[in-house]
C-alpha cells in the first residue's frame, strides 16, 4: 500500500464557469496530522467533498486509502470516518434511530467507546436531529464518525458551533486518536490555535493553488517576519524574490519573505540596514500574511 | 443493504399503507362484482371505479419515486449514507427494491384474490388463467415503469419541477397500456423502458453531487 | 474507455425513453386524425345496396305482391374499439373470442375448452329431462372429443387435436342455447375436417386436404368474419302487401325477428288486390344467422371460400371469394383476409319442411330458430349462394358482392361518392372521397401526413419495408412501427421496380427527412460548442438524421451539462473538464485567479511552477 494515504493529483474543480480550486497537487502520508487551511470560499470543503466523492473534480484525480475518490467501496469507505461542513445528518431523525443506523451500516463499530462520547457529551438519544443546537449535532456527528474506529479521519471544520469546553475534549479525543497506530487526520479549521496545537503539517490554499504545503515548523522556518530600519528613509528598491508582504514607514521596512534563506539575507545586507529583527509568528500570524488580498502576486 | 431497505420503507411506510388500503379496496370491489354478476347485464359501474383508483394508483405510485429522490436531495440523506460504507449503487439498489415492495403490496393480493375469485365463481376450465398472468404482468411492470419515472424527475430541490414533470410524463405514458393492451408486446416495451430508464437514472445519481 | 461506454448508455437509454413517450402523443394525433376521416365519411359513401339480391327464387322475388325486393346491404362502422389494444385484448381473449382456447362458457355447467395438454376438447353441459312423475332431473355430461373419438372420460386412444378450427355458426348456437347435433372443425396440423355427432357419439373424420390444392390453408370455417364491429352486414327477404284483415294472423305473422314460418302464396292467391293496404310483411322471413344448408363455408388464407360437403367432409368446389375493395392506394385492393380490415360473409338457403300432412310445406330461408307447434318429418336445405362484404385496410372502401350457388358473381357494388346528381356514372370512389372530398377530411389527412412525418425517418422507412407483415386491423395499434401511413401504403404496392417504389417512398416521408436534416445541422453546430469529440458529432448527425426530433431531443438532454468558459489562447469557448482546448490545443490559464508568486511546499526548496517563472525579480546591486 503506498504510504500517502490521500493523493490529490492536478485537481481542478470549476463550479458554473468559476474556477475555484486550479491544479492542486497534495499527498498525506499515513499517521499525519494534516490541517488544512484557507480562507472563506478558498476551496477547502470542495476538496474534501471531492475527496470523499460526493463531488466530481472538473479534472484531475484524488485517491483515498489507494482507491479513487469516484469508485470508492464500501469497504473503503468503512475506514473512513467523516465530519461534513454544516454536519448534514438526517433531521427529521431521532438520535437513536440515527444512531442505529449508523451502527447498522458500519462495519465495525466500537460501542463503549461511542457510549463513552454520548455520555461525555451529554447527547439526548429521544431527541430528533433537528432539535438538536449546533454543536450538540457536531458532537453527534463528532461521536459517529469516530465510532467506527477510522483509519482515516476526515474533518471539515470539526468545531464549529462547539463551545470552548467542548473544543478542548474534541481536541483531547483527536490526539488520543493519533496515538494510535497508523491513524491519519485530515482536517480543516478557521481556529488556527487548534490547528497550531496538533496539526504535523499545514496546507493553505489561496486563488486556487495551494501555496503552503509542508511540515508545520519548517513553515514556522520557512517564512519570516522581519523588522528592518535603516539609517534613513527605507530604499524604495529594495527587492527579495519570494516576498510575500512589505511594509514601509520612514526608516522602518516590515517585510515578509518566503523560504528564507542567506541569499536573500546577503540581498538584505547590502542594503545596510541598521538592524534587522525577526518578528515571531504564530500559526495565525503566518496565514494571515499568506493569505492578505494584497500579498504579492505573480503580476505585482 | 437490509439496513438501507429498511430505512427506505420506514421513511416511506406511508405509500405502503396507502397501497395495502387500496389493494383491499380493488379486492372489495372484486367480490362486490362477483356477487352482483349477471352475464346479461353485467355491472358496468367497478368498471369506472377501477380506472378512476388505477390512475390514482399509477399516479401514487409515480409520486412515490419522485418523493424518494426529493426528500433525499433535499434533506441530504445520500451526502450522509455516502460517508458510511455503503456506495450510491447501493443507496440507489435499496430505493428500487423499496420501490417494487410497495407496488407488489398494491399488486399482489388483488392477483391472488382474483386467481381465487376466478376458481371460486367460474367454471372449472381455464377461462381466465392466461389472462390474470398477462394482465398482472403487464401492470406491474407498467408500475415500475410509472416508479421509474418518478425517479428520473424527483432529484431536484424545486418542489414542482418533480410533481408536474413526474404527473405529466405518467399521464402521456400511462395511456400506452391503451393502445398496446396486455401481452408479450407491452411486456417488452416497459421492460425495455424500465431498464432505460433505470440506466439513467443510475448514470444521474452516481454522477450528481451530494 | 469506461466514460465513453457509460455515455453511450446513457444515450440510448435516454433516447429509448424519448422515443416511447413522443411515440405515444403522436399515435393519439394520428388515431384522432384517422378516426376523424372515418367518422367524416358521409353516409352514402359507407353504405352500399343491392336489392333485388339475385339469389331468391324468382317466383319468389317477382311475385306480383311484392313490395320490396329482396336486399342485401353492407356498411361500414367506425372502428375505434379494435384500434385501442387493450379493448382488442379483451375482445379476441374472453371466452368464445378468436383467441381463446375457451369456445363458450354460458354457465358453471355448461362449457367447451380445448385442452392443448390433453389434445382434446372438452364439453360439458347440462339436460333436463321430465320424469315420469313430473319431477325433473338435470343431468350433466361431458364429452372428451379427439380425432378418433368420443368419450365421457378422457383417453389417450381418443386421439390428440393440435389446432383446430371449429365451426363459428355452432359455437353461436351453443351460446344461445339451442343444441345442434353435430359440430364440424378443421384440425390445422392434421389437415382434415371432423365431424362430430353428440347424440350418436362418434367422429367421423374426412379425407386430408392435400397441399398445393385450392384452400389448402383454411382459416375459418362456418361463420366467416373479421372485425365484426367495422362491418354490418344485412339481409332481407322480399316483402309483401298483406290485406289488413290478415294483418294479425299469426300464420301469416312476419315478425321480422321471429322464424315463424308463414304458409306460401297460396294462401295470398286469393287475396283481394284492391282491399290491400299497406302493411308489407316479408314473404319468408329469416333469422340472422345464416345457414349454408347442406354445405359449410370455409374461408382459406388467399381469400377463395369454398363449399365443405356436411356428409362427406370433402371440399364441394368453390362458393365464391372475398372481394377486393378499391381504396385510394391500389396496394389496398387485396382480398386476403390478412389485408382487409373487416369482411364478413353470410350464405343463403332455402328450407322446405314437410309434414306429415304433404300439404303442408313450409319454406324458411334461415336457420333453425324456428318454433314450430309440431315438428316437421323432414327438412330439404338448398344452398342459393352467399354475399360477401370487406373494408380495405385504411376502412375508407366497402365492397359487396353476390355469388349464386355456381360461384358466379351475379353482382357487386363498391362505395362511391357522386360527383354529378344529373349524371350518374360520375362518381368518386369512397376512399378517395374519405380523405379529400368529405368535409374536414382534407384538414384530417393533412393532420395525418403530418403526424407521420413527425415520426422518426428511420422507423417510417422501416414500416415502408415492413408494411406487408403486419395484418390489417392490427397495424392500429402499432407504437413504433407505421403499418397504416401512407408511406406504408406505398410499400405494399406491388406495382413498379423497387428503385421507383422506394423512390417513392422517400418522396412521402420528405418533409420528415427535411426536418431531420435541419435539426442535425444545428446538433452539428452545438456538437461543435460543447466539445464533442469529431467521431461523437458525426454519430450525432447521423443519429438526428435517422431519428428526427427523437435525436434532436436525446441530443439536448444528455449534452455535456458544462458551463463552459473562455479560453486565454483563442478566446472562444472550450470546456473547462478537458485538459487542453479542443479548438487551439493550448493548456490552461486561469487569468482570473491571481495567487502569489512564491510558494512552500514539501519541506524542501521551493518547485518551481510556471506561475513563479516569470516573476523572479532582478537582484540589486
Amino acid at each position: 500500500m503506498d504510504e500517502n494515504v490521500i493523493k490529490i493529483e492536478n485537481l481542478a474543480k470549476y463550479f458554473d464557469g468559476r474556477c475555484v480550486l486550479d491544479g492542486i497537487n497534495l499527498k498525506v502520508p499515513q499517521g499525519c496530522i494534516y490541517g488544512l487551511l484557507g480562507r472563506n470560499g478558498a476551496g477547502k470543503t470542495t476538496i474534501i467533498r471531492i475527496l470523499l466523492g460526493l463531488e466530481p473534480a472538473t479534472r484531475g484525480q484524488t485517491f483515498l486509502l489507494d482507491t479513487e475518490s469516484a469508485s470508492l467501496s464500501p469497504k473503503v469507505r468503512g475506514r473512513i470516518g467523516c465530519v461534513a461542513e454544516g454536519h448534514n445528518l438526517i433531521q427529521n431523525y431521532k438520535v437513536s434511530r440515527l444512531i442505529k443506523l449508523c451502527k447498522d451500516l458500519s462495519l465495525q463499530w466500537n460501542d463503549e467507546f461511542f457510549r463513552l462520547l454520548i455520555d461525555t457529551f451529554n447527547l439526548p438519544t429521544d431527541r430528533r436531529v433537528r432539535e438538536l443546537s449546533m454543536g450538540m449535532r457536531a458532537q453527534l456527528n463528532l461521536a459517529l464518525a469516530m465510532a467506527i474506529d477510522p483509519e482515516l479521519l476526515i474533518l471539515d471544520d470539526p468545531t464549529l458551533g462547539l463551545d470552548t469546553v467542548a473544543r478542548r475534549q474534541f481536541l483531547k479525543l483527536a490526539i488520543g486518536l493519533i496515538q494510535q497506530k497508523d491513524r491519519t487526520i485530515l482536517f480543516c479549521s478557521h481556529i488556527l490555535s487548534d490547528v497550531e496545537r496538533i496539526a504535523d503539517r499545514v496546507g493553505i490554499l489561496a486563488a486556487g493553488k495551494l501555496v503552503v504545503d509542508c511540515p508545520l515548523e519548517e513553515l514556522k522556518e520557512r517564512v519570516k517576519k522581519l523588522r528592518v530600519i535603516f539609517p534613513e528613509s527605507a530604499p524604495q528598491n529594495l527587492y527579495l524574490t519570494e516576498m510575500i508582504n512589505q511594509e514601509t514607514q520612514g526608516r522602518e521596512m516590515v517585510i515578509t519573505v518566503a523560504n528564507w534563506n542567506r541569499q536573500k539575507q546577503a540581498i538584505l545586507e547590502t542594503f545596510k540596514p541598521s538592524s534587522c529583527t525577526e518578528v515571531p509568528m504564530s500559526l495565525e500570524d503566518i496565514f494571515i500574511e499568506c493569505t492578505r488580498p494584497d500579498s504579492n502576486s505573480t503580476e505585482s | 443493504m437490509l439496513a438501507l431497505i429498511k430505512r427506505e420503507i420506514r421513511d416511506h411506510i406511508v405509500y405502503f399503507i396507502a397501497a395495502a388500503i387500496c389493494s383491499a379496496i380493488f379486492i372489495a370491489m372484486g367480490l362486490e362484482t362477483v356477487h352482483e354478476y349477471n352475464p346479461r347485464n353485467p355491472p358496468v359501474f367497478p368498471i369506472g371505479i377501477g380506472i378512476s383508483l388505477a390512475a390514482i394508483v399509477t399516479a401514487g405510485i409515480c409520486a412515490m419515486g419522485a418523493t424518494q429522490m426529493y426528500f433525499d436531495k433535499t434533506r441530504r440523506v445520500s451526502a450522509l449514507l455516502s460517508t458510511r460504507p455503503v456506495s450510491r449503487s447501493m443507496i440507489l439498489l435499496a430505493r428500487i427494491i423499496a420501490g417494487l415492495l410497495a407496488i407488489l403490496t398494491l399488486l399482489a393480493p388483488i392477483a391472488v384474490a382474483t386467481t381465487i375469485l376466478l376458481r371460486l365463481f367460474t367454471p372449472p376450465i381455464p377461462m381466465y388463467s392466461g389472462l390474470v398472468w398477462e394482465i398482472f404482468t403487464a401492470t406491474f411492470l407498467l408500475a415500475f415503469a410509472c416508479y421509474c419515472i418518478g425517479l428520473q424527475t424527483g432529484w431536484n430541490t424545486n418542489a414542482l419541477t418533480p410533481t408536474l414533470g413526474a404527473l405529466g410524463l405518467t399521464c402521456i405514458f400511462v395511456p400506452l397500456i391503451l393502445i398496446k393492451g396486455p401481452g408479450l408486446q407491452i411486456v417488452v416495451i416497459l421492460q425495455l423502458f424500465i431498464t432505460a430508464s433505470l440506466v439513467r437514472t443510475w448514470n444521474k445519481f452516481l454522477s450528481t453531487p451530494l | 474507455m469506461k466514460s465513453s461506454t457509460s455515455y453511450s448508455l446513457k444515450v440510448f437509454a435516454t433516447g429509448f425513453i424519448v422515443l416511447t413517450l413522443l411515440s405515444i402523443p403522436l399515435f393519439w394525433l394520428r388515431s384522432l386524425c384517422q378516426t376523424a376521416i372515418a367518422e367524416l365519411m358521409p353516409r352514402e359513401i359507407k353504405s352500399v345496396d343491392i336489392s333485388p339480391s339475385g339469389l331468391v327464387p324468382p317466383e319468389l322475388e317477382n311475385d306480383p305482391n311484392v313490395a320490396q325486393h329482396s336486399r342485401v346491404g353492407a356498411s361500414i362502422n367506425s372502428e375505434v374499439p379494435s384500434s385501442i389494444g387493450l379493448a382488442d385484448y379483451f375482445i379476441t381473449r374472453l371466452p368464445g373470442a378468436s383467441r381463446s382456447n375457451v369456445y363458450l362458457a354460458s354457465s358453471d355447467e355448461a362449457w367447451m375448452y380445448f385442452d392443448k395438454n390433453l389434445g382434446q376438447i372438452v364439453h360439458q353441459y347440462d339436460e333436463k329431462s321430465t320424469m315420469p312423475d313430473n319431477s325433473t332431473l338435470r343431468k350433466i355430461i361431458r364429452f372428451y372429443i379427439g380425432p378418433k373419438g368420443i368419450s365421457e372420460l378422457p383417453d389417450e386412444k381418443l386421439g390428440r387435436f393440435f389446432d383446430p378450427i371449429l365451426d363459428g355458426n355452432w359455437i353461436v348456437r351453443r351460446w344461445e342455447k339451442a343444441k345442434p347435433r353435430e359440430l364440424i372443425l378443421y384440425d390445422k396440423k392434421l389437415r382434415c375436417f371432423f365431424r362430430i355427432d353428440f347424440d350418436q357419439r362418434t367422429v367421423v373424420k374426412g379425407p386430408e386436404v392435400k397441399k398445393g390444392f385450392p384452400n389448402d390453408h383454411p382459416i375459418q370455417i362456418g361463420r366467416l368474419y373479421k372485425n365484426e364491429f367495422s362491418l354490418d352486414l344485412n339481409w332481407s327477404a322480399p316483402h309483401i302487401k298483406v290485406p289488413r284483415k290478415d294483418a294479425d294472423r299469426t300464420d301469416l305473422q312476419a315478425n321480422i325477428n321471429d322464424s315463424f314460418s308463414i304458409r306460401l302464396a297460396a294462401t295470398l292467391k286469393d287475396a283481394d288486390r284492391t282491399d290491400l293496404q299497406a302493411n308489407i310483411k316479408p314473404i319468408i322471413p329469416t333469422g340472422f344467422w345464416s345457414d349454408s344448408g347442406p354445405y359449410l363455408l370455409v374461408l382459406d388464407e388467399t381469400g377463395r371460400i369454398e363449399l365443405l360437403d356436411r356428409e362427406t367432409l370433402e371440399l364441394a368446389g368453390s362458393a365464391g371469394w372475398l372481394p377486393g375493395p378499391r381504396s385510394y392506394f391500389y396496394s389496398e385492393q387485396s382480398q386476403k383476409p390478412k389485408d382487409l380490415l373487416a369482411y364478413e360473409v353470410q350464405a343463403l338457403t332455402l328450407r322446405t319442411h314437410y309434414f306429415e300432412n304433404p300439404e303442408e310445406v313450409i319454406t324458411t330461408f334461415g336457420d333453425t330458430l324456428y318454433n314450430f307447434a309440431r315438428q316437421p318429418s323432414r327438412v330439404d336445405k338448398e344452398y342459393l349462394g352467399m354475399f360477401a362484404a370487406s373494408v380495405s385496410r385504411d376502412g375508407t372502401a366497402l365492397v359487396l358482392t353476390v355469388f349464386d350457388k355456381e360461384s358466379k358473381r351475379i353482382t357487386t357494388e363498391h362505395t362511391k361518392l357522386s360527383t354529378n346528381v344529373s349524371r350518374p356514372s360520375e362518381y368518386l370512389h369512397s376512399s378517395k372521397a374519405a380523405f379529400w372530398r368529405a368535409p374536414w377530411a382534407p384538414v384530417s389527412t393533412i393532420g395525418k401526413y403530418l403526424a407521420e412525418n413527425l415520426h422518426p425517418p428511420i422507423l417510417s422507412l422501416a414500416s415502408y419495408f415492413t408494411a406487408s407483415v403486419f395484418e390489417a386491423g392490427s397495424g392500429h395499434r402499432a407504437l413504433f412501427l407505421l403499418p397504416n401511413s401512407f408511406v406504408a401504403m406505398v410499400g405494399r404496392d406491388s406495382r413498379g421496380n423497387f428503385a421507383e417504389r422506394f423512390a417513392s417512398a422517400l418522396w412521402w416521408i420528405l418533409p420528415s427527412i427535411v426536418l431531420a436534416a435541419w435539426l442535425a445541422y444545428w446538433v452539428s453546430k452545438d456538437a461543435v460548442v460543447v466539445g464533442l469529440s469529431g467521431k461523437a458529432r458525426f454519430y450525432w448527425i447521423i443519429g438526428t438524421i435517422a431519428f428526427g426530433l427523437t435525436g434532436y431531443i436525446t441530443y439536448r438532454l444528455t449534452r455535456p451539462k458544462i458551463t463552459l468558459v473562455t479560453c486565454a489562447n483563442c478566446g472562444k469557448p472550450r470546456r473547462p473538464d478537458m485538459d487542453k482546448c479542443h479548438r487551439c490545443g493550448s493548456g490552461w490559464q486561469v487569468p482570473e485567479l491571481i495567487p502569489p508568486a512564491w510558494r512552500v511546499l514539501n519541506g524542501t526548496e521551493q518547485v518551481p511552477d510556471s506561475s513563479t517563472a516569470d516573476a523572479e525579480q532582478a537582484v540589486p546591486e
